[in-house]
């Protein structure tokens, strides 16, 4: 018996070796928790090397700062609050006050008006607790009209630098400016900064006009416009404001344009004796393919960011449902299989997400969802809201969101891809049907 | 046999008595409808009466309030409008609408032409910072000295702790002999083989005469340290019975009656388990951190890990942070570094690193509540910042 018993307390240390092994090495603790909320940061005004430098300065922070808090990602700290005066950009900083206000990360900056009068801003990023600073300075020189591009751009780099991810900030959107009452709304296409400031019309309001739709490069828009009185897909040279329709088939009606990745390439609709099928044409030679032959409506295509594949909205099942089929047509594949009526779909820029426009219980949702249809989110619950487009990084969906009633009116929204931060997008009256563009250069 | 149905003897019984139980139950509910009826069961209370204010007016106020409300008179003559002239015709509808538009175009030279982009270039990093962070150190000025006061204050002398009683009465008769080890009570046993040497049971004092508080217990009560292990002793040549030296046994405890080989094979059990686990000179000595104090920890850091502006990739990166601690339970934050990350590409880790970097530093800057004397235990710690509950889902 105590032969056993010994036995199975040599057993017993065997077992229990390599936790005292453990007790040797570094104590090892594991963080899966954890908190989502904005990140602190401030940005005092930019230090200005004369007067006018000086209030450019003080605009250029409150740009970033609205930039960066518009995300919900980040939290300004006031300049009230601030204990510390960045006085020079080349005056070390004071860490210990920065830390004293809760400021995580800190964006300071200089500017200063060149011998040929264009504007030089200068800035550098600190981690605040680390004490150190984030990466090195970078310095921007443009013309004193663009400073808002310039803070764009400083807003973009410290988004990239912090987040790990490309900002949004120098980006434009082009829409639909509406006004008027609501049984006689005059409809014109505009383009925007992301933000709604420097609105420029494209086109007046003499006829109806749909669906703007950047091509990749930001260079044209595509848009269908009722002035012949059917609907036809044109394309628009933004710089020159220049335009040219499509070539289509006599008796036809096209429309639901798309670019495709390349640039060369527009898929749209196209209805032909009370069929709707999609089909794809090539800019410059005008030839077209029909890509679908289904008796169901099918259309709202868009390609996927590598251009393989498009995913469309058709009713072939009884109700409109998302599917996906290579970009040459063939087989398509179902991928929206909840309660509801699904449509509008929009491939992100990243790839792997598919937002959408979903009708369900009588009301009308922004979603997004993988795109093999799984993990569906609905992110909005409106009267009416319909139509997404994706930020050039794939992190934010802006979309129409419309008021019930006689009153009632089109104004764009945007919804960080978790759901958090619906705000609205401030533009001058009416703004339905966004595309959002690339980053500029 | 007759066909058709029978009826059971409980049937044809219950088809004769029904007739008497139909005429009493008709002439019950006969006398209650005449008793709902008569007795006025279904008639309601009158509703009370309305009182209305009335005022007396005479014919002329009458005559005049008839007059008010008296129609407006018709007029006969109204305005009708004309017809429209037949002759015009109505406006021709074409479907050929299929000719360029010539709609008005905005003028390209209205719009002003989009920013140019910036240049974008380098610049030089900041010289580096000459002011410290911490705060100077105040010069005690010689001039000021407190003459008063005496240098060093003299240590208070413990007060004599109270006791149970004035005075120590007779303690009462021991069962058990005082003594620093305890041993049980050995008693011959007829049946065993080898005789033993009957002891008396002993036991160590199981009060104080003296009532020590918690708050006077000498913060240095508990071990700081616990007894490390014992190496291998030395493996006798040969021997028939195996003695332990190293803990001194009261003369009654018994000898072990352990065959030497099964003691030698524990022995070499245990040899080989304690000897790799001391093979580092650098082991933490003392008991290691509880897992309380290790979630107290975790939830600490956690409380600062702010995941909220990292990227979508970031959230899928887990890293390995390793730091090392000061004794204050502050991190030393030049000695945090990455040791390992996965899930994602270096951006993303630089990104995530950073994140689990702030929250070390954010949450450590007042110390963490660490236990002092287990410094050994969590001088180096290695984090592991796991995202997967908190992607977006």
């Amino acid at each position: 018996m105590m032969r056993y018993m010994m036995s199975l307390l040599a057993a017993l240390m065997l077992w229990a070796l390599p936790a005292i092994a453990q007790n040797s090495g570094p104590l090892r603790i594991e963080i899966t928790e954890g908190v989502i909320e904005p990140m602190p940061y401030a940005v005092p005004d930019f230090v200005g090397e004369s007067a006018t430098a000086t209030e450019m300065g003080r605009n250029l922070s409150r740009v970033i700062a609205s930039d960066l808090s518009g995300t919900g990602l980040f939290r300004e700290i006031p300049a009230q609050a601030h204990i510390s005066r960045i006085t020079s950009f080349e005056s070390p900083v004071q860490y210990a006050d920065w830390r004293a206000v809760k400021a995580q990360a800190l964006i300071t900056g200089a500017v200063s008006v060149d011998g040929s009068g264009r504007l030089v801003v200068k800035f550098r990023i600190y981690d605040v607790f680390a004490g150190q600073e984030l990466g090195n300075g970078l310095q921007f020189v443009g013309t004193q009209d663009g400073w808002r591009r310039i803070a764009h751009k400083v807003a973009d780099q410290v988004y990239a630098r912090i987040t790990g991810e490309g900002g949004y900030f120098d980006s434009r959107v082009v829409y639909v400016a509406e006004s008027g009452p609501k049984d006689q709304r005059a409809k014109r296409l505009a383009i925007m900064d992301y933000d709604g400031a420097n609105v420029q019309y494209l086109t007046d309001s003499s006829s109806l006009v749909l669906a703007p739709r950047f091509s990749p490069s930001g260079d044209r828009v595509l848009y269908t416009s009722y002035e012949t009185g059917f609907p036809r897909i044109y394309v628009l040279d933004v710089a020159s404001v220049g335009r040219r329709v499509l070539p289509t088939m006599d008796g036809t009606m096209s429309f639901a344009p798309r670019f495709a990745p390349d640039g060369r390439t527009v898929v749209y609709s196209l209805t032909q004796g009370g069929n709707t099928d999609l089909y794809r044409m090539d800019i410059g030679s005008g030839a077209s393919t029909r890509l679908t032959n289904a008796p169901s409506i099918e259309t709202a295509p868009s390609y996927s960011p590598d251009g393989r594949q498009i995913v469309f909205e058709s009713d072939r099942s009884g109700t409109p449902q998302l599917y996906i089929m290579a970009a040459g047509g063939g087989e398509a594949r179902r991928i929206s299989f909840g309660q509801g009526r699904y449509g509008t779909p929009v491939w992100s820029p990243r790839g792997d997400l598919i937002a959408f426009t979903k009708q369900s219980k009588g009301r009308f949702h922004i979603g997004v969802m993988r795109t093999d249809g799984s993990e569906e989110r609905l992110l909005t619950a409106s009267f009416l809201d319909e139509g997404p487009t994706w930020a050039p990084n794939g992190r934010v969906i802006m979309f129409t969101r419309e008021t019930q009633g006689a009153q009632g009116q089109a104004r764009l929204y945007s919804v960080d891809i978790s759901g958090r931060n619906l705000k609205q997008v401030q533009t001058n009256g009416g703004a339905s049907d966004p595309s959002w563009g690339p980053l500029q250069n | 046999m007759p066909a058709g149905p029978r009826l059971t003897g409980r049937a044809a019984r219950g088809a004769t008595g029904v007739n008497t139980g139909q005429i009493i139950s008709g002439v019950g509910h006969l006398a209650l409808i005449g008793w709902a009826l008569i007795g006025g069961v279904f008639q309601s209370a009158p509703p009370p009466f309305e009182v209305v204010q009335a005022t007396a007016i005479s014919e002329e106020e009458f005559a005049a309030i008839m007059d008010r409300q008296s129609a407006p008179d018709a007029v006969a003559d109204v305005d009708t409008p004309e017809p429209p002239a037949p002759g015009e015709a109505a406006p021709s509808l074409s479907s050929e609408a299929d000719t360029p538009p010539e709609a008005a175009q905005p003028d390209a030279s209205a719009i002003p032409p989009p920013d140019p982009a910036p240049d974008v270039s380098q610049i030089t990093p900041p010289a580096p910072a000459e002011v410290e962070d911490a705060p100077p150190v105040m010069e005690v000025p010689q001039e000021d000295t407190a003459v008063m006061v005496p240098e060093v204050s003299p240590r208070p002398q413990p007060r004599p702790a109270p006791r149970v009683a004035p005075e120590a009465v007779a303690r009462p008769e021991p069962d058990v002999r005082v003594d620093d080890v305890a041993s049980p009570e050995v008693t011959p046993d007829e049946g065993a083989e080898s005789a033993e040497e009957p002891s008396e049971a002993t036991a160590p004092e199981e009060a104080a005469t003296e009532i020590v508080t918690e708050a006077e217990e000498p913060a240095q009560a508990a071990p700081s340290a616990s007894v490390r292990p014992r190496s291998r002793p030395a493996r006798p040549a040969a021997t028939a019975e195996a003695e332990p030296e190293e803990t001194p046994q009261p003369e009654t405890t018994t000898e072990p009656e352990t065959p030497a080989t099964d003691q030698s094979a524990v022995n070499d059990a245990l040899a080989a388990a304690l000897g790799q686990a001391q093979q580092s000179s650098q082991a933490p000595s003392g008991p290691p951190l509880t897992g309380g104090e290790k979630d107290a920890l975790r939830v600490a850091v956690q409380r600062c890990w702010n995941v909220g502006s990292l990227s979508s990739e970031a959230l899928r990166t887990t890293v390995v942070v390793g730091v090392q601690m000061a004794e204050s339970g502050r991190p030393e934050i030049g000695s945090i570094r990455m040791l390992s990350a996965s899930g994602g590409g270096d951006a993303a880790a630089k990104q995530a690193f950073e994140a689990a970097r702030r929250a070390i530093i954010r949450c450590g800057n007042d110390g963490f509540d660490l236990p002092v004397e287990k410094y050994d235990h969590w001088r180096d710690i290695e984090m592991t910042f796991n995202p997967e509950n908190m992607r977006i889902k």
